[in-house]
């Protein structure tokens, strides 16, 4: 938490899809990277964060890891908001979590920015002999729906770095291109302490003293 | 049924004599085993002390005591058969599926050295790095066949991710048999508003949070408030009656202990008195709601249990939910509609029957005039009073009893059509 300071940029992100499809597992992979093999259901929200290094931009991610549970989701929805980019996950041995991917999709996209930037994970790639859904069709659903697209294990680690990396990487192309502006409101990002100092200076040049709570 | 101490006695105990030397502290458990056992031989059984002392320092001590009173306090007849399932209810089950995964991946709630009196036939050499994956794997099922039952038996309830947190702590303290029994009764009562079709029972039961710590810590409060952290952070805590985030299952039956023996809204308070013991930590995290939601929801694991317990009860007497029920629906004013903040009345006040004189706040309450009242005027100073500990257990212990009786017959749903 404290490397904020040195931060470019900081980006909310989401993680969503239906129970046991291995949310938690993933953030968990990509923020210790181990697998967490006693990791139990969410309940409500947990958060996680961490600094990546995309293209020689630091960019700190602020992660909602939300509970699957269906009855859940009106606590969660209200996490939605001002998202700028998700992790949409289903699990490739369960049909059931696939079908539900629409569903995620609407509430996601109706509730968090409206350029939010979403990558599909199909997660539990190593349970390849189990698989219920193929790549062949889950890249499909991702293409018809303007998402990324990834295979990964949350237990092997294949692909969890590159899901969060591959989504920063995104939204900081789509802040370069113009079409995402960091000053609007709700856009999910904020400039990290290392741009701010640059870019309006003296507004928060020294460290943001908890005691002085200034919001 | 065999009974054995399953762990715990001496570090449970070790926790409470507060420093005394150990013969000071030894007389004093001896002291505490004997008046349970008065009470629950006297005849009729002497439910009030056993609520006292289920709420005093160091709860109800053994989980060979919890066998015998945790049935007393649920009024619930230990010795009745306990239901059996009629079909084949994991065919059948709706639920079995979302139950089948909770149930599944809740190894961290089955802890090494635990042994559950209805398992006591196992040899059981006690190993010292966890539980074995047999005999896991048996309470895995019969936690599984508990659940499906209750749902099955009562329709109106719905399942939520952390009832099977409820239920493991029952079926490791008091085994299948009679957990069965007395998760039907805490089901329909204490967790019933957790267990409708939607949450927003649950929510409104977290909107109490925050006019606790208002009443106690009003800077803590208006922090919490600028950073906009909302309660979700307590919602595990509340539903699970701590038991998802407390990795020591001695503290999470010395909670229950407490828990059972007062009035519903009392996990609360509880989650409120965690707060405010963490004030320095909070007000010294950055002002934003994902530092101050991280850092409250990652629960300490060395906290004083019995210290925060005699705090709740403190809060609780000194701020009954009647007062509470005013301040929390005038926090939810700003963003609900006047019908829904009704029902919410409706619903307070229905939490509150045994007391008639909450039944006048509560008309109260209706009154515009009082609740704007209540929206601009705010306590500005620490109001929080310790209590002699004595004091409290009695004054808690009575009004628990006064309360809990009623609320063993405690069902929002009905008593909402009161007021149509």
């Amino acid at each position: 938490l404290h490397n904020v300071f040195k931060s470019d940029f900081l980006f909310k992100f989401l993680v969503i899809g239906n129970a046991g499809t291995g949310k938690s597992c993933l953030l968990h992979q990509f923020i210790e990277k181990k697998f967490k093999d006693d990791s139990n259901h969410t309940i409500g929200v947990e958060f996680g964060s961490k600094i990546i290094n995309v293209g020689g931009k630091y960019v700190k991610l602020q992660i909602w890891d939300t509970a699957g549970q269906e009855r859940f989701r009106s606590v969660t929805r209200s996490y939605y908001r001002g998202a700028a980019g998700a992790l949409l996950v289903y699990d490739i041995t369960s049909r059931e979590t696939y079908n539900a991917l629409t569903n995620w999709l609407t509430d996601a996209r109706m509730l968090a920015s409206q350029n939010i930037v979403i990558i599909l994970c199909g997660n539990k790639k190593d349970l390849d002999a189990d698989r219920e859904v193929t790549f062949l069709e889950a890249s499909r659903f991702a293409q018809e729906n303007e998402l990324m697209f990834l295979e990964t294990s949350a237990l092997t680690g294949e692909n969890v770095e590159e899901a969060f990396v591959q989504c920063a990487r995104k939204i900081l192309n789509k802040i370069e291109s113009g079409e995402l502006d960091p000053e609007r409101m709700g856009s999910g990002i904020q400039y990290g302490d290392a741009a701010l100092r640059q870019l309006r200076s003296p507004r928060r040049t020294q460290a943001p003293n908890a005691q002085e709570c200034g919001c | 049924m065999a009974l054995r101490s399953a762990q715990g006695d001496g570090h449970t105990s070790s926790r409470w004599d507060g420093g005394a030397g150990k013969t000071d502290f030894d007389a004093k458990r001896k002291k505490k085993v004997a008046e349970i056992h008065q009470a629950l031989n006297s005849d009729p059984t002497d439910v009030a002390a056993l609520r006292r002392l289920a709420i005093s320092e160091g709860g109800l001590l053994t989980d060979e005591i919890r066998r015998k009173v945790w049935p007393k306090l649920l009024n619930v007849n230990s010795s009745e058969p306990p239901p059996v399932p009629e079909q084949n209810l994991r065919q059948m089950s709706k639920d079995y599926q979302q139950v089948l995964l909770d149930v599944r991946r809740s190894l961290r709630r089955f802890p090494p050295g635990c042994l559950p009196c209805s398992s006591a036939s196992l040899p059981a050499p006690r190993p010292p790095t966890g539980m074995p994956e047999e005999q896991r794997e048996g309470l895995q099922e019969e936690l599984i066949d508990i659940i499906l039952l209750v749902l099955e038996r009562n329709p109106q309830l719905h399942y939520y991710q952390g009832y099977h947190d409820i239920v493991v702590t029952f079926l490791l303290v008091v085994g299948k048999r009679l957990a069965t029994s007395l998760v039907e009764k805490l089901s329909t009562h204490h967790v019933r508003d957790f267990m409708d079709p939607t949450m927003d029972n649950t929510k409104h039961i977290l909107n109490y949070l925050m006019p606790i710590i208002d009443q106690v810590n009003p800077e803590l409060h208006d922090f919490m408030q600028s950073a906009e952290v909302g309660t979700i952070f307590a919602l595990s805590w509340l539903i699970t009656w701590f038991g998802h985030v407390l990795s020591d299952f001695r503290h999470v039956v010395r909670l229950y202990d407490f828990f059972l023996a007062c009035h519903p809204l009392m996990p609360i308070y509880f989650a409120a008195v965690i707060v405010l013991y963490r004030e320095q930590e909070v007000l010294d995290c950055d002002c934003d709601m994902a530092s101050v939601h991280h850092l409250l929801s990652q629960i300490p694991q060395d906290l004083p249990y019995e210290t925060l317990i005699s705090r709740a009860g403190d809060l609780f007497v000194q701020f009954p939910p009647s007062e509470l029920a005013r301040k929390a629906a005038a926090h939810q004013q700003a963003e609900k509609t006047a019908a829904s903040t009704f029902k919410d009345f409706e619903l307070v006040s229905a939490q509150q029957r045994p007391d008639m004189v909450l039944r006048q706040r509560f008309r109260g309450l209706l009154r515009p005039e009082d609740r704007t009242k209540d929206v601009l005027t705010k306590p500005r100073t620490n109001r929080f009073v310790k209590l002699a500990v004595m004091g409290l257990t009695v004054a808690l212990g009575a009004a628990a009893l006064a309360v809990v009786k009623s609320a063993l017959e405690w069902a929002p749903k009905f008593q909402l059509q009161l007021f149509p």
